[in-house]
C-alpha cells in the first residue's frame, strides 16, 4: 500500500508485485470467457480466490491499522481508500459467489449440481463489470506504489544487468 | 498460526457476504426458475429452440469463439477501461501537486 502505515519488507513488497501482476493476467483472461473457454474461466477464477487471500494477508497491516483508526484521525485518502477496498471485496464475493451459482463446468465436476438460477447470471455479468471500474480506481489509487515498485523491482534491476554487461564489455 | 487465523477470518467475511447474498437473491424471489413445473428455460438438444434474430450470432455461455484475436482485443478493451479511469485520477492529482510545488519553490525564491 502505498500510504502512511505501510511496513512492508522487500522481499514482500516483491512478492505483492508479482502476486499482483498475476491476479491482473488472470483477471483479464476471466473477463473473456468466450475466448478462454468456460472450463478455464471457472477454474482460473477459482484458483484466484487463493492468490487473492495471499494478496489480503500481504496487506494485513495496513487493513488492520486502518480499521482501527477508521472512526478516529484518519486522512481522507486512506478513508476512501478503505471504503473503495470494502466495495471491491464485497463485488468479489458477489462475483465468485454468483459464478458458483451458475457453474457449468467445476461444480459438475467436484459432483456438486446447484438448481438453475436466473438472476444469478445477471447479477455475475454486473459484478463483473463493476469489478472491472472498481479495479481502474483501485488500481489509480496505489499508481505510485505500482509505479515505484515497478521500477526499483524489475526496470532497475534490467538496466543495472545491461550497463553492468557494457562495463564487462568495454574493460575487455 | 497467526497466518491460518487471517486466513479463517478471511473466510469467515467471506462467508457472511456470501450467505447474505444467497438469502436476499433468494428472499427477493428474483431467483424463480419454476416455469407451471418445467424448471427449464431451453428445449432440449437443438430442436425448436427459438432465439432472438439479434442473438442469431451470439456464442451460448461456454462456446469457444475467436480465440486469441478475440482474447485480445477484449483484454485491450478492459485494460483501456482501467487506463481511462488511472488517468482521470491520477493526472489530476499529479498536476494539483507540481501547481503546490512551483508556488512553494516561487514563495521561497520571493522570501531569499
Amino acid at each position: 500500500m502505498s500510504n502512511e502505515v505501510s511496513k512492508q519488507t522487500p522481499s514482500q513488497t516483491k512478492t505483492k508485485l508479482w502476486l499482483d501482476i498475476i491476479i491482473f493476467i488472470a483477471f483479464l483472461v476471466a473477463m473473456e470467457p468466450h475466448s478462454s473457454g468456460l472450463a478455464i474461466h471457472e477454474w482460473l477464477t477459482l484458483s484466484m480466490m487463493a492468490a487473492l487471500i495471499v494478496h489480503l494477508l500481504l496487506s494485513w497491516d495496513w487493513i488492520t491499522e486502518i480499521t482501527r483508526r477508521f472512526l478516529g484521525k484518519l486522512g481522507g485518502q486512506n478513508r476512501i481508500n478503505y471504503l473503495l477496498n470494502w466495495l471491491l471485496f464485497i463485488d468479489g464475493t458477489l462475483l465468485i459467489v454468483s459464478g458458483v451459482m451458475i457453474s457449468e463446468v467445476a461444480l459438475p465436476a467436484m459432483g456438486i449440481k446447484l438448481p438453475l438460477g436466473f438472476a444469478w447470471r445477471r447479477l455475475h455479468d454486473m459484478s463483473a463489470n463493476f469489478a472491472l471500474i472498481l479495479l481502474g480506481i483501485h488500481t489509480a489509487f496505489h499508481w505510485s506504489w505500482i509505479v515505484n515498485t515497478f521500477g526499483r523491482y524489475l526496470v532497475q534491476p534490467v538496466v543495472r544487468s545491461f550497463s553492468s554487461k557494457q562495463e564487462k564489455d568495454t574493460s575487455i | 498460526m497467526k497466518t491460518i487465523g487471517r486466513i479463517l477470518i478471511i473466510l469467515v467475511v467471506f462467508s457472511i457476504f456470501a450467505g447474505l447474498m444467497v438469502i436476499v437473491v433468494n428472499a427477493s424471489g428474483a431467483n424463480a426458475p419454476d416455469f407451471n413445473g418445467a424448471p427449464q428455460f431451453r428445449p432440449e438438444g437443438n430442436a425448436g429452440g427459438i432465439r432472438p434474430q439479434s442473438d442469431a450470432n451470439r456464442p451460448e455461455r461456454g462456446e469457444r469463439d475467436g480465440g486469441g484475436l478475440r482474447w485480445l482485443s477484449g483484454a485491450i478493451r478492459n485494460v483501456a477501461v482501467i487506463g481511462f479511469l488511472v488517468t482521470v485520477i491520477v493526472w489530476p492529482k499529479s498536476v494539483v501537486k507540481k501547481k503546490k510545488k512551483t508556488a512553494a519553490v516561487v514563495s521561497t525564491d520571493g522570501k531569499s
